[in-house]
């Protein structure tokens, strides 16, 4: 498996780029990259020459989360004052705008049925459930409190929900908290399941295996990737390489490989095979705060994509070829 | 005819009759069909594929012809081919049963387990007896889940083998006969055996002993049972099929591993164990499977055969890696280290995937060289290619020497180990190790106690030093943990068995001092050192420091410091020691410890220690030189200068500069106080009580009024200290925020900054929203419900804060609410002074004048010693007319400026200004005039003061027709064109008027031409465009050659006017103007 740069654009936002995920393709157009920056604003890229397709602003703080619908035809967009714009990614119409307290929204994800938006609830410890036909709040899964603690204690704040991701299969729910503890719900019966252990400093992104949904991908400060029998509790291996901390983490679509961006300013792709760093892209001149592969889908694009955003305010775009 | 021919039972004349047909008329698809389906059936398959792909192009939708050109390329050898055939015919028909398990077959051979599993899936849906199904899917799952335990994955592999286990014995039931079911369902008995983890029942602290012993009882029992059936099972297979060799090696290993389960280790050496007799079985079948020979190596009890088996193998097999491999582990036992070396590196170099000779090779290297990584890396190789609990647990210890402890891996490596190797104290005790190491001090206990359970059930095994460590790692991750009475408890126990050393000692105190009980702690303390002092010199540093906090927290400064001065120097020997000494020596105003601070300095040697030891010089300067409460910053600021020319790349004394110069009262420095931080985002770590550079930044962004020079559009700031960094702050700001979204410091910072920000844009409605958001969020953090004076003060910002937002949106309801919240804090009279300002501004927009009244009068009664404070309620007493006892206000304004010095003559202008701004609205120019005098003379560059004093003379000029004061006038506002940074606005065209009123015409032109580009493009007021067009006029009447790059001349006079209409339109001057143009 190797990644080659295709194509690198400075100065894509004027500010940071945070935030990064893939439109999925419709029948009108394929699928098109979506970026949120510190300079509050979000824009949607073409591949494979990144031409600028549409700059949305409103936000009034930088963007840190953007998620699109599987379908492809709405995506939502999230700041740092917990305002989440709902909107169609073909017209910028506004569909809906969620609101919460600020630091409550950070990562954000549709299900993969389209039907649900989770949203990582920061301080209130918890997932958000947004209905996504009613835009309504549906459901808060609170991660429980350590026994034996008084609701006034400060651990409270350890367990801020950083990250989010769905199983493929849709039934699970796993959050990454601060404290590096990663939690996974049951989501038709909204229960709390268990904590992973592994990491011990806060959990940025988090992403399930496409092929097997009890395998979960994790990236923390702590300078580790890893890899988790999410149903079984236990750590299947901790992969080491990032010289500092790891901010993002995504798998490629035939669940081979991994990508993550790190504030060491790297990209690095992962062989999970042998548990490896197999590459090390070093383009990016600042932290790399988001990666993402492209979904599989689109008429007669075959070839896979990973894009990530940086610091340096510059987005890049690689071809992924696997085995 | 074939088929009369078929059923005569003539297959070859029916071959020969196809073949006739099909090579006279490649159309004939039938005759294709036929033969190859015959060829299928006599087994000549590369023939039959040619056939059959012929057949197909005539039906391609024949279900049955794909299926048998998939068995014609699987028997070929060609499984892509074979599976994309197959997938082909269950396509076409759904219920192919046959093409579904052979795929899935197919695919268990290429290792995909997972797709093979689905199609055994699919398969037995179909057809629920199929025993070939129900046999493929059972080994499809033991593929899986050994995949999955080679991951590490116990639990998920235990439940994939306990399905297989229940799909191999169905099967059997319909198939009773059948070996190889037999010999699967024993496999999959082993590997459960093998694989199956002890879970921990309840994440309790208190651990039971006896529970513990049951659980580890039943966990075994549950091992030993799976064994027991493994073997049971292979000597069915065995029964049926005698002559399988390696059944006999699998009973050998069953039983092996049952002996080991049972403890049974009694063995007779003359006898011959069941594990040995059995793998010779295998060998008497295959006397040359060198594998065999292998296996009877490792099962085998004495050291002479099992290295004549392990030679045997290699000699018939000279590149078999495992049996090298073992070997090496054998002569490592032996002590042969040289012979395994070379085994070792033999096996390694023939098959790197394998586990144990990285093991090996990691001991090896771990005794030579016991420091390096080296040992660590390699032994983390053995690990990652296979999760045994030796190797794991060899893993942790390895890495507690090279200082990986906290890492992951080891995390992920020793919990595994726990669930294979629970009943071995080591295991947990090193899990317990690595969850300190990773600030879990809750579970570390946990593990501590288990270990301690585990060492009771192996009784008399397990040396007492190894019990005494345990429990010393008990009682210190426990008052870690902050549970200082067990920790106590578990320290007096050990003093009672006198097994309490140094370490002990040390957090036997600290419990002791956490619980209250001083007296004890320090006579514990003092045995500590006396223990240091005897033993080892060198390493006792952190004992001596430990006394020394001890006993400043318990008997206080002047204690401490006679202590020290009572205890020997050589004790004082280390950097440690020297940053105590020295910290105490700070806060000590007799200077009684100057020569052992002195001394001890020598031994710092690191970068860190040393600028470490100059941010702590600082500070004590700062104590040292001031006087009473005040510190004295200039020495501290001096002093730091000094030390970052030695040392320009500390980052910790720039932050304590950056911080000091913030700190000083006069704010002569701000500006210079960002400047001084290097802003690293990379630097995240933030230690307890120091400033970070984002911090500085921030602050210093909050302090300066003016932080967007570069953005004209809201303010002309005419200070000459600019605050380079301002506009930085915010999106810095949001960076660390996004890095740290917990640190309610960010927050606040951000607020303050973004407040400023709104300021300075007149409170856009926006920018309110964003800010009353953020603020409700802070305002309800319980962080701030500490008592702490630091918070309550940040309570208050913040209440300010959300207080002037409320005003500027129009809600003095809940703006007075706010500021009557912060009114009632617990913070010093000079804080809460703002806090009744604004109550005053507030009800003096709701005409609530009695409130206001009051509220005026509690600010005198308060005081500040904020300037700027006494300045406001000056211009509100003034405006609202508010009525006071003799001039207490000025009395007290002036006693607060006594204090300062160096920054006097600025307040004293400022002063000044605003006596002047006050006659102003009372329509006392002269009076104005003269205030504003005064402050220009105390200030030589302040634009903005002869800006005011240059207007007022002007308007003066103007009621009293004098040139004095137009001559005053164009002194005063020259000076401003002289002296600010860039050209202010209003001031060209003032002088313009004043100059063009003297009759000095070029000098009029030239002003107003400055007064054009003194302003920002689109804020241009309309009276300029007429201006310009007054300009315009005069060029036309001159009409010099050079006139035409002039701004006036960019267009016509008419435009100009038009211009300046469409700005304001409700000017008649205009109209008038333009009609006489239309003319």
């Amino acid at each position: 498996m190797k990644l080659a740069g295709l194509k690198s654009i400075d100065n894509a936002h004027e500010e940071s780029v945070w935030a990064v995920t893939w439109v999925p393709a419709t029948d009108a157009r394929p699928a098109l990259l979506l970026t949120g920056s510190l300079d509050e604003t979000v824009k949607l890229w073409r591949p494979d020459e990144l031409v600028l397709e549409g700059k949305n602003t409103g936000h009034c703080l930088g963007v840190v989360s953007v998620a699109a619908h599987p379908s492809g035809v709405i995506a939502a967009s999230a700041s740092l004052d917990s305002f989440i714009r709902v909107f169609d990614v073909d017209t910028n119409a506004t569909i809906a705008t969620l609101e919460a307290p600020p630091s409550e929204v950070w990562q954000m994800q549709f299900n993969p049925k389209g039907t649900t938006l989770a949203v990582a609830g920061g301080g209130s410890a918890s997932i958000k459930l947004w209905d996504t036909a009613t835009w309504e709040l549906i459901d808060t899964l609170s991660i429980p409190r350590p026994e034996g603690s008084k609701p006034s204690d400060k651990s409270g704040s350890k367990k801020f929900v950083l990250s989010v991701a769905w199983s493929p299969d849709g039934r699970r729910l796993a959050c990454g908290s601060m404290d590096g503890t990663i939690s996974v719900f049951d989501v038709t019966r909204a229960k709390f399941l268990h904590h992973l252990e592994g990491h011990f400093m806060p959990v940025r992104s988090l992403v399930y295996s496409p092929i097997d949904p009890r395998v979960l991908f994790s990236a923390s400060d702590d300078s580790h990737v890893n890899m988790y029998d999410a149903e079984g509790k236990s750590l299947l291996a901790a992969m080491s390489g990032h010289a500092s901390w790891v901010l993002s983490v995504d798998v490629s679509p035939d669940g081979a490989a991994i990508a993550t961006g790190s504030s060491d300013r790297t990209v690095r792709l992962w062989d999970l095979s042998m548990r490896a760093a197999v590459q090390t892209m070093s383009n990016h001149t600042d932290q790399v705060w988001g990666v993402a592969f492209r979904p599989p889908g689109g008429t007669g694009i075959r070839a896979g994509r990973l894009a990530s955003v940086s610091d340096d305010k510059s987005i890049s775009l690689y071809d992924y070829a696997g085995r | 005819m074939c088929d009369m021919l078929d059923e005569g039972g003539k297959e070859s004349l029916v071959v020969a009759v196809c073949r006739e047909a099909s090579d006279k008329s490649p159309r004939a698809f039938w005759a294709f069909r036929r033969l190859g389906y015959l060829q299928v059936r006599q087994n000549k398959w590369s023939e039959a594929v040619q056939s059959l792909q012929h057949a197909i192009r005539g039906y391609p939708n024949c279900a049955d012809l794909w299926e048998a050109l998939g068995l014609a390329y699987q028997r070929l050898g060609m499984f892509t081919a074979a599976i994309k055939s197959y997938g082909r015919a269950i396509e076409l028909e759904d219920s192919r049963v046959f093409a579904l398990v052979e795929s899935g077959n197919i695919l268990l051979m290429l290792g995909s387990f997972r797709k093979g599993v689905e199609q055994f899936r699919l398969a037995l849906d179909i057809s629920p007896q199929s025993v070939s199904a129900h046999y493929g899917l059972a080994s499809g799952l033991l593929g899986l889940s050994k995949e999955c335990i080679n991951l590490g994955a116990f639990r998920w592999g235990a439940s994939l083998l306990e399905e297989a286990s229940k799909l191999a014995k169905g099967s059997t039931c319909l198939a009773g006969n059948l070996s190889c079911i037999w010999k699967l369902h024993g496999d999959i008995q082993l590997t459960y055996a093998k694989c199956f983890p002890w879970m921990e029942e309840g994440q309790s602290l208190e651990i039971d002993e006896e529970a513990f012993k049951t659980s580890i009882l039943s966990w075994k029992r549950t091992c030993c049972l799976a064994a027991i059936s493994a073997s049971r099972s292979y000597q069915r297979a065995l029964h049926l099929a005698p002559c399988q060799a390696n059944i006999y090696t699998d009973i050998a290993i069953t039983s092996d591993l049952i002996c080991t389960l049972k403890e049974s280790y009694e063995r007779d050496l003359n006898a011959w164990q069941l594990p040995e007799k059995m793998s010779l079985g295998g060998l008497l079948l295959e006397g040359d499977n060198s594998e065999f020979w292998v296996a009877l190596g490792c099962l085998s009890g004495h050291n002479a055969l099992k290295q004549h088996a392990f030679i045997r193998g290699l000699q018939l097999d000279v590149s078999l890696a495992v049996a090298w491999a073992y070997l090496g582990k054998l002569y490592r036992k032996e002590g042969e280290k040289q012979l395994a070396r070379q085994a070792f590196d033999c096996s390694r170099s023939i098959d790197p995937s394998l586990a144990l000779p990285w093991a090996g090779m990691s001991a090896d290297t771990h005794a030579r060289e016991p420091t390096q990584d080296e040992p660590f890396e390699s032994c983390l190789r053995a690990v990652q290619i296979l999760p045994l609990a030796e190797f794991q647990i060899g893993l942790a210890k390895l890495s507690m020497l090279s200082g990986h402890l906290s890492s992951s891996q080891v995390f992920g490596a020793i919990q595994q180990a726990v669930q294979r190797a629970p009943y071995y104290p080591e295991s947990h005790n090193l899990n317990g190790l690595v969850c300190e190491a990773r600030f879990d001090y809750g579970s570390a206990a946990a593990a501590y106690r288990l270990a301690r359970c585990a060492i009771s059930t192996l009784a008399g095994t397990v040396p007492k030093s190894c019990f005494r460590d345990i429990s010393i790692n008990l009682a210190r991750s426990l008052s870690r943990a902050g549970n200082a009475l067990d920790a106590v408890q578990e320290c007096e126990d050990l003093e009672k068995e006198g097994l309490l050393d140094v370490e002990g000692l040390q957090i036997y105190a600290i419990s002791l001092w956490q619980l209250g009980k001083n007296k004890l702690a320090l006579s514990v303390a003092r045995n500590l050192v006396i223990a240091v002092s005897t033993e080892e010199r060198t390493s006792g540093a952190g004992a001596i420091t430990f006394f020394c906090r001890l006993l400043y927290y318990i008997s206080g400064q002047e204690s401490a410091i006679t202590n020290i001065l009572k205890m020997p120097k050589e004790l004082f020997q280390s950097s440690k020691v020297s940053f105590i000494v020295s910290a105490i020596h700070a806060l000590d105003r007799s200077d009684q410890l100057e020569s052992v601070v002195s001394s001890s300095r020598q031994f710092l040697a690191s970068y860190e220690d040393i600028t470490g030891m100059h941010l702590l010089i600082a500070l004590t300067k700062l104590i040292k030189h001031g006087s009473g409460q005040c510190l004295n910053f200039q020495s501290g600021v001096d002093h730091l200068r000094k030390a970052l020319h030695m040392y320009p790349n500390s980052n910790l004394l720039r932050n304590l500069l950056g911080y000091l110069l913030l700190s000083c009262k006069e704010w002569e420095d701000t500006h210079i106080a960002t400047r001084c931080c290097i802003i690293d985002p990379s630097d995240c770590s933030s230690e307890e009580g120091l400033k970070l550079s984002c911090e500085i930044l921030a602050a210093g962004a909050v302090a300066c009024y003016a932080t967007d020079n570069g953005n004209q559009k809201f303010s002309f700031p005419t200070c000459r200290d600019q605050c380079l960094n301002g506009p930085m702050a915010i999106p810095q700001l949001q960076k660390w925020l996004l890095r740290e979204p917990w640190n309610h410091n960010a927050r606040y910072l951000l607020i303050l900054n973004f407040l400023q920000k709104a300021r300075e844009e007149r409170f856009p409605r926006h920018l309110c929203i964003v800010l009353e958001r953020l603020l409700r969020v802070a305002l309800s953090n319980q962080f701030y419900s500490k008592k702490d004076m630091s918070y309550q003060y940040q309570k208050f910002q913040l209440l300010l804060c959300a207080s002037e937002i409320s005003l500027q949106s129009g809600d003095t309801i809940s703006s007075i609410n706010y500021a009557k919240d912060a009114s009632v804090l617990l913070l010093p009279n000079g804080y809460l002074f703002f806090a009744h300002l604004l109550l005053c501004r507030a009800y003096a927009v709701e005409h609530n004048f009695v409130n206001l009244q009051e509220e005026y009068l509690s600010c005198l009664e308060l005081k500040t010693d904020y300037h700027i404070g006494w300045i406001c309620l000056k211009l509100m007493e003034s405006q609202y007319k508010l009525e006071t006892e003799s001039n207490i206000l000025k009395l007290s304004s002036e006693e607060y400026l006594k204090e300062i010095r160096s920054s006097r003559n600025m307040w004293m202008a400022v002063f000044d200004l605003v006596q002047g701004l006050i006659s102003l609205w009372n329509r006392n120019f002269l009076h104005a005039e003269e205030s504003l005098a005064q402050a220009c003379s105390l200030v030589g560059a302040e634009s903005c003061l002869f800006l005011c004093h240059g207007a007022i003379c002007m308007e003066l000029a103007r009621q009293q027709c004098s040139s004095q004061f137009l001559s005053l006038a164009i002194k005063s506002l020259t000076k401003v064109q002289e002296t600010s940074l860039f050209p202010l606005p209003v001031v060209s065209a003032l002088l313009a008027q004043a100059e063009g009123s003297l009759g000095f015409k070029a000098k009029w032109e030239r002003n107003l031409r400055l007064e054009w580009f003194s302003w920002p493009p689109e804020m241009r007021p309309a009276e300029l465009f007429f201006q310009m067009h007054l300009l315009a006029r005069q060029s036309k009447v001159g009409s010099d050659s050079s006139s035409s790059s002039r701004v006036e001349s960019w267009q016509s006079r008419q435009r100009w006017v038009l211009r300046a209409i469409h700005l304001n339109p409700s000017c008649l001057r205009y109209w008038n103007v333009l009609q006489k143009l239309m003319d």
